[in-house]
């Protein structure tokens, strides 16, 4: 969709598309990767620099995020031949993606460096898992743990599961309605020779899968697999010199906070997330709005993520974000497709990375699914999205990311096609 | 960890919550009162978000809420817990205003749903910890 009239990019405060993503890679989605995250890190970045054609000498920053389950920035750095000026290791998980961007953008900005790569690197499979079961399970609990673990409180999904109750509760949604996320990813995966999951699901697949903790079927559940992915950022005006058209950002929002994020214990509706407030700064900072996005990638750690999110970002009222996933407007060839690689549901675990890199690869018009590869290098897209066909968005012009860490937090990011 | 069979979590009390869980020893339910605003906040933690008060007292809550979210966990997460499947985790606001989680027992999951009346009850988890427990009122 062709940006407003209106939008006033010239004020500084915005930085709005002054900053790009000009290149992606990831390693192969698999469970078993047997291979360290420092490996596979490496390999994500090589991969990145090789899709943008940057060279070790004009990349001097990076930025990683982890759980105390990675390899720091610097060996992968020094196993690309970079020399940084600038970087950071944060801890993280979901959320984090698009709250780096912005900090890439700052640094940048502040004169440290020029070129950012972020990558996170994970044995989310094989090594930790982010359910918390295995190693992490045994450790004493401490601090506002110390109300949930002691309790068999754990996982993820165990801790965003009353919020996902509650709102049922208050909005009517039904499980059928939700799973249509499911169904709706699984399909898109279908046609993305990279997910881990390709089969196409239906809504009974998804209701009648085994519950894991209510409300959340097993299908409801995004898949954990072992993979690095990296994202690189820096001037736009450096882009033109680079092999793909750039993904320039409009505005981000990094880790933004409900009024307390130790999710049970605060005020207020629990079945509110922090979108509520991160669309505050995400389409005044952006110039844009819900109605201006082509293509969404709202996070599906579960499928009542993507849905919770959509709508506390403005794409459809309160309550109506069951009608909003189950309406098939976010299927590959309607309204608003989200999440076209298949996600976290499908496609791999990453943290938000693949959501992110899908999004700029759509903004290309470069989307790597089986179509045809014609003479100038580029696939020559079908838009016919049956299963193991096209995944390219037709004219895609503005994307939205939604990123989640857990109801209390969030992330989110505009890009448009440079 | 000691050498018995208890293989779950085991809470570290920190001097902020210590009080808590000598309380839930003698089978009651204490939460913190700043003592500079007089504002009742739960789980305990250090400071007082209306005044930014660390003094604090501590009251005997009620023991009595009524459900405002729950779930129930059929995959066994932490191995420890592999027995009582499945069980019901709440969240609960308490008379007192404040909000706990805790299992629910006893209930049949039917009849589970957010209102639901419940009460604060105790269980030796093992020497030297009570854990609290839910159950449905009435
Ligand atoms: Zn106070």
């Amino acid at each position: 969709m062709p940006l407003p009239a209106d939008t006033d990019a010239s004020t500084p405060k915005y930085l709005r598309d002054k900053y790009a993503i000009v290149g992606v890679g990831e390693t192969v989605y698999t469970r078993g990767s047997g291979r360290t995250t420092r490996a596979m890190g490496s390999e994500a970045v090589r991969n990145a620099m090789a899709d943008a054609g940057l060279k070790p000498g004009d990349v001097d920053g990076m930025l990683s995020y982890q759980g105390v389950d990675s390899t720091f920035g610097p060996m992968i750095a020094g196993d690309c031949a970079m020399r940084l000026n600038f970087y950071m290791d944060v801890f993280g998980g979901g959320s984090s993606t698009e709250a780096l961007i912005g900090i890439a953008i700052g640094v940048m900005e502040a004169g440290l460096c020029k070129c950012v790569a972020i990558f996170r690197s994970m044995n989310g499979f094989s090594q930790v898992r982010i359910g918390g079961t295995g190693a992490r399970s045994a450790a004493p609990v401490s601090g506002d743990m110390l109300h949930t673990r002691a309790y068999g409180w754990q996982s993820a999904g165990q801790s965003f599961a009353p919020t996902f109750m509650r709102y049922m509760h208050d909005y009517g949604t039904t499980p059928e309605q939700v799973a249509m996320v499911k169904v709706i990813h699984s399909e898109h995966a279908s046609n993305n020779p990279k997910a881990y999951y390709k089969k196409r699901m239906t809504v009974d697949d998804v209701v009648n899968s085994r519950m894991i903790c209510k409300p959340l079927h097993l299908l409801d559940c995004c898949v954990e697999t072992d993979n690095a992915t990296c994202i690189i950022v820096t001037r736009a005006e450096h882009a033109k010199d680079l092999r793909h058209t750039p993904a320039l950002i409009r505005g981000v929002v990094g880790r933004c906070n409900k009024p307390r994020m130790d999710m049970h214990y605060q005020a207020g509706p629990i079945s509110r997330v922090a979108g509520w407030y991160a669309k505050d700064i995400l389409w005044p900072n952006s110039g844009v709005g819900p109605e201006d996005i082509d293509v969404t990638g709202a996070y599906d750690a579960f499928t009542f993520t993507t849905m919770l999110q959509l709508e506390d970002y403005g794409f459809c009222g309160r309550g109506e974000g069951g009608d909003y996933v189950s309406s098939g407007i976010m299927r590959l060839g309607n309204k608003r497709p989200n999440n076209t690689s298949g996600g976290h549901l499908c496609e791999g675990y990453t943290h938000g990375m693949n959501m992110v890199i899908e999004n700029v690869r759509q903004l290309r018009h470069d989307i790597d699914d089986s179509c045809p590869i014609g003479p100038d290098g580029k696939r020559q897209h079908t838009y016919d999205y049956k299963e193991g066909g096209c995944r390219q968005v037709k004219n895609v012009e503005v994307t939205a990311n939604l990123g989640w860490a857990m109801p209390g937090t969030g992330s989110a990011m505009v890009m448009r096609r440079g | 960890m000691t050498n018995d069979s208890y293989d779950k979590p085991m809470p570290e009390p920190t001097p902020d919550s210590a009080p808590y869980w000598a309380g839930l020893q003698q089978h009651k339910l204490l939460l913190q009162k700043c003592a500079g605003c007089g504002r009742i906040r739960h789980y305990p933690r250090p400071m007082c978000d209306a005044c930014y008060s660390t003094d604090v007292t501590w009251v005997e809550a009620a023991g009595r809420g009524k459900v405002h979210s729950w779930t129930i966990t059929h995959h066994a997460f932490v191995p420890g817990f592999r027995d009582e499947l499945p069980y019901v985790l709440a969240t609960v606001d308490l008379e007192e205003g404040v909000r706990m989680n805790a299992q629910l027992r006893g209930a049949d999951p039917v009849s589970l749903r957010i209102g639901l009346p419940v009460r604060v009850d105790y269980e030796r988890a093992r020497e030297g910890l009570t854990l609290p427990i839910l159950r449905a009122e009435g």
